[in-house]
């Protein structure tokens, strides 16, 4: 097993006077083979974030055990350490735009890979001239610019093209396609698939579309309000939904071929 | 990208207006003394004189010129105020940037000492320090203004860097295996220098005019001039009273002009930098 | 006769670098009772045309050339002023695609309905409350929220009291720019069921529905336009469009789409190489000729122009040779 996830749990406690709980992820288990492609679905809220940002070691669980490869996460502290794993488990953000520093140019987000690699002497530039042709971008329309210089589609294909230098494990993509145009979803979608196909990685994706967890996973986990309500191969999951919840998101999916009633 | 944001700036009329008005007194006592080369500590003529063609302000009760002391005022209340200024940006943006990054122990720790500073009164501060020293230069009241006024840097700063800090470019820097002290001089930094710069602009108005507060009160520069000796002078010597209007009201207009021409600065910049303010 | 009707409206960016040609030449007519969705990637100007659609054309947006009626009344030489009393809020309303992050943190969604409304009517603020009180119940939207300030609302329920506010004058024409693409799937659900109740309760006659997501589209509107790079490049009846679009950027469109449905599968996933071209200089012919699968000779050449036939224009040297 690659990734173990026990009874993950959350909470915030927010509030001076009045200190309040926010339980954002309870009790949440799953496991992810190597090789595998598996979705988080669920609306915004629902924890799916959450649960990211703490497999990243972003944030620290309420209680709960990630084990990573036989090893509970929760023993990597040293920055030795924390840049292997780094390497292994990489994310990637929602915002294209927000995820590049808007002070520096693009080639930054590139060049930081090489802090988790270990070695000294590689051929940086070629090494990332391949990773960008790999996700579809020609070097020199992309290199040299500042983030704002490119679309959104361009920059969440050079964060990609991070994960290429890299070639991680496992990669924790945050609802990476829904601030890109619909148009160009599909195949920034493909280089995920890609990267498994050929690099072996694992991927989580995480996302509110189940169209697009649809046509790429090997599972689907639904999660609302902090849990997951129903879990299974994307087709069962589309066609016989259990949940209630599931059902009405599969309801609300809006489709191309198919109007909704009452509209 | 910066020539435009240059660009764009000067169409802000508060902006421009304020960046004259402090650029022309800065101007007027860097050149003031070149063109204008008398001595503003010793005596030039008979006293009390009203503004003649001899004295275009006029002298004051020892017969020292007071257009010279303006402009040797001007300039080093100018001087304290970027030094005091600079010294509380200094130790406001470390202890700011550390705690907001940090967070956790280290956070409480020094958010706690800095609430100390905030509460203690910080006059009362400045006015221990300053009358324990029997000598005082415009460095010795730079630094007693500076070491008093960073708390609310360092809270503001605080603020902007736990907002920052969950932002997604420093979630890619830290997955990088970037080391703490570069993400906050790369990443975080930069993206609050517009923030920085307002809080110098504030800094610097509030030390000058804390200057000429501890002048009035005595305890300002024992050696040399500035625009709160001045006024100190002249009040001592009941300047108002007996209607020497020449006497304090070039260093109080000054003072006034200098201090608000930051505050609109800032007040501008503000409008400029937060967009929900814009055409509200 | 229709809502709206343009001929030939131009509007520029003005840059130092020079115009960036966002809204290039648009004739647009808007039948009455229609609701029109207007499609295309980020960045083909369909933003920059609904607002210059309405007049809000501020700098460095400048308004070229061309004429806009709506209702019968030519606003494209209108001044501002007379806009703001006349047109906006009354005539035509547009929810613009920032409007969750627009409102004032400090003022109750009550103030915001004063404002909008006082601005147009001379009424007290009773007056103005009462009304908002009954279309919110009208548009089963809870009154309580009018008392609320704006964070403490969700994002799908911001973005309907913003809509309920927009039309609470009954505009004829409504516009609303991506108003769900922030929004999860069943909040985006809500929301335009809202749209479509608003146009049923006749609070307004049309709509102009701005997206890049063809799927909602296909839920909400009758008739589709689609944008590419500044121009129009095909219009049409919603279901005839998209099962057999004529343009090819249309047809990759419609082929880059994402749903879970038996069609999508058979054909598996597709999308738009390349990116839209820089608008400071676009190119030569038709614009969409360096990304065109089937571009010809002429297409470099030559601008096409959209023309009809049996109720679509197209503009595409393919269809039309």
């Amino acid at each position: 097993m690659l990734l173990e996830v026990k009874e993950l749990t959350k909470i915030y406690n927010v509030g001076l006077l009045r200190r309040k709980e926010i339980i954002a992820v309870k009790d949440v288990s799953f496991d992810v083979k190597p090789e595998m492609f598996l979705s988080l679905v669920g609306e915004s809220g629902s924890g799916k974030t959450t649960t990211a940002k703490i497999i990243l070691k972003l944030i620290k669980p309420t209680s709960g055990s990630i084990i990573f490869e036989g090893q509970n996460i929760e023993g990597i502290n040293t920055l030795k350490d924390l840049r292997r794993y780094w390497r292994n488990v990489h994310g990637i953000f929602q915002d294209p735009y927000a995820s590049f520093n808007p002070f520096h140019k693009v080639d930054r987000a590139l060049g930081q890979a090489f802090t988790l690699l270990e070695g000294s002497n590689f051929d940086k530039e070629s090494i990332i001239n391949e990773a960008l042709r790999e996700v579809g971008l020609r070097p020199e329309e992309v290199l040299g610019k500042y983030p704002h210089e490119l679309s959104g589609g361009q920059r969440q294909r050079i964060m990609i093209a991070r994960c290429y230098i890299l070639k991680p494990k496992l990669i924790l993509a945050d609802e990476p396609l829904s601030m890109i145009d619909a148009s160009t979803r599909a195949g920034i979608l493909k280089l995920f698939s890609k990267l498994r196909d050929e690099h072996k990685t694992s991927v989580i994706f995480i996302t509110h579309d189940l169209g697009l967890a649809y046509y790429v996973s090997d599972e689907i986990l639904i999660m609302y309000k902090g849990s997951i309500v129903e879990r299974g191969p994307p087709h069962e999951i589309i066609e016989k939904p259990q949940a209630q919840y599931t059902k009405r998101l599969v309801e609300d999916v809006p489709l191309l071929y198919k109007k909704w009633s009452g509209f | 990208m910066i020539p435009r944001i240059i660009k764009d700036l000067f169409k802000i009329k508060k902006l421009d207006i304020s960046l004259g008005i402090f650029l022309g007194l800065m101007l007027l006592s860097l050149l003031g003394s070149i063109i204008y080369p008398v001595d503003p500590t010793s005596v030039v003529g008979p006293p009390e004189r009203p503004p003649s063609s001899a004295y275009p302000l006029g002298t004051d009760n020892r017969g020292r010129d007071v257009l010279a002391q303006l402009i040797g005022g001007i300039k080093n209340s100018l001087y304290i105020g970027v030094i005091a200024a600079l010294i509380s940006l200094g130790i406001g943006v470390i202890i700011g940037a550390i705690s907001g990054y940090k967070g956790g122990l280290t956070d409480s720790s020094l958010m706690l000492m800095t609430d100390v500073v905030l509460v203690l009164p910080s006059i009362l501060i400045m006015m221990l320090i300053a009358a324990y020293l029997k000598e005082r230069n415009p460095i010795f009241v730079s630094i007693i203004i500076g070491v008093t006024s960073w708390p609310w840097v360092a809270r503001a700063v605080r603020a902007q860097m736990m907002s920052l800090k969950a932002r997604e470019f420093v979630y890619m820097s830290r997955i990088a295996g970037l080391r703490d002290i570069k993400i906050i001089i790369e990443d975080l930094l930069p993206n609050m220098a517009s923030y920085i710069f307002m809080a110098f602009v504030l800094l610097m108005s509030g030390a000058m005019i804390a200057e000429a507060g501890l002048s009035m009160i005595g305890l300002g520069v024992t050696k040399g001039i500035s625009l709160g000796i001045i006024l100190y002078w002249a009040q001592l010597f009941e300047s108002v009273r007996r209607g020497l209007w020449w006497w304090f009201v070039p260093p109080g207009a000054c003072l006034v002009a200098l201090a608000s021409s930051l505050l609109l600065m800032s007040t501008a910049l503000d409008e400029y930098f937060s967009p929900r303010l814009k055409g509200g | 006769m229709p809502i709206l009707e343009t001929k030939g409206v131009k509007a520029y960016y003005s840059t130092p670098l020079g115009y960036i040609r966002a809204v290039d030449g648009i004739d647009l007519t808007l039948e009455k009772g229609v609701i029109l969705g207007l499609a295309g990637e980020s960045g083909c100007g369909k933003s920059t045309l609904v607002n210059t659609l309405m007049m809000n054309v501020r700098p460095p947006l400048r308004f070229i050339e061309g004429t806009i009626i709506l209702d019968g009344k030519e606003i494209s030489s209108m001044d501002r002023s007379m806009l703001k009393k006349n047109v906006w809020g009354v005539l035509v309303s547009l929810v613009p695609q920032s409007a969750l992050n627009a409102l004032m943190p400090t003022q109750r969604i009550t103030d915001l309905v004063k404002d909008v409304v006082m601005h147009h009517m001379n009424v007290s603020e009773q007056e103005v409350v009462s009304m908002a009180k009954k279309r919110f119940e009208e548009l089963n939207l809870e009154v309580d929220t009018l008392y609320r300030y704006p964070h403490e609302l969700s994002g799908g329920m911001k973005q309907r009291v913003v809509i309920a506010i927009s039309t609470l004058l009954n505009p004829k024409l409504l516009i609303v720019d991506e108003p769900t693409s922030a929004l999860d799937v069943s909040t985006q659900k809500q929301v335009l069921k809202m749209l479509v109740d608003l146009k049923r309760a006749k609070i307004i006659e049309s709509m102009i529905f701005v997206t890049h997501d063809i799927a909602v589209l296909r839920q909400i509107a009758n008739w589709i336009t689609i944008m590419y790079a500044g121009k129009i490049v095909e219009s049409g009846l919603a279901d005839d469009m998209l099962n057999h679009p004529k343009h090819p950027y249309t047809f990759s469109l419609v082929n880059a789409v994402v749903t879970p449905e038996p069609e999508v599968r058979n054909r598996g996933l597709a999308s738009l190489p390349g990116e839209p071209p820089n608008l400071l200089d676009p190119p030569k012919g038709c614009r969409f000729n360096p990304r065109c699968p089937n571009a010809m000779e002429i297409c470099r050449a030559k601008e096409p122009h959209l023309e009809e036939k049996s109720n679509r224009l197209v503009a595409c040297h393919l269809v039309f040779p």
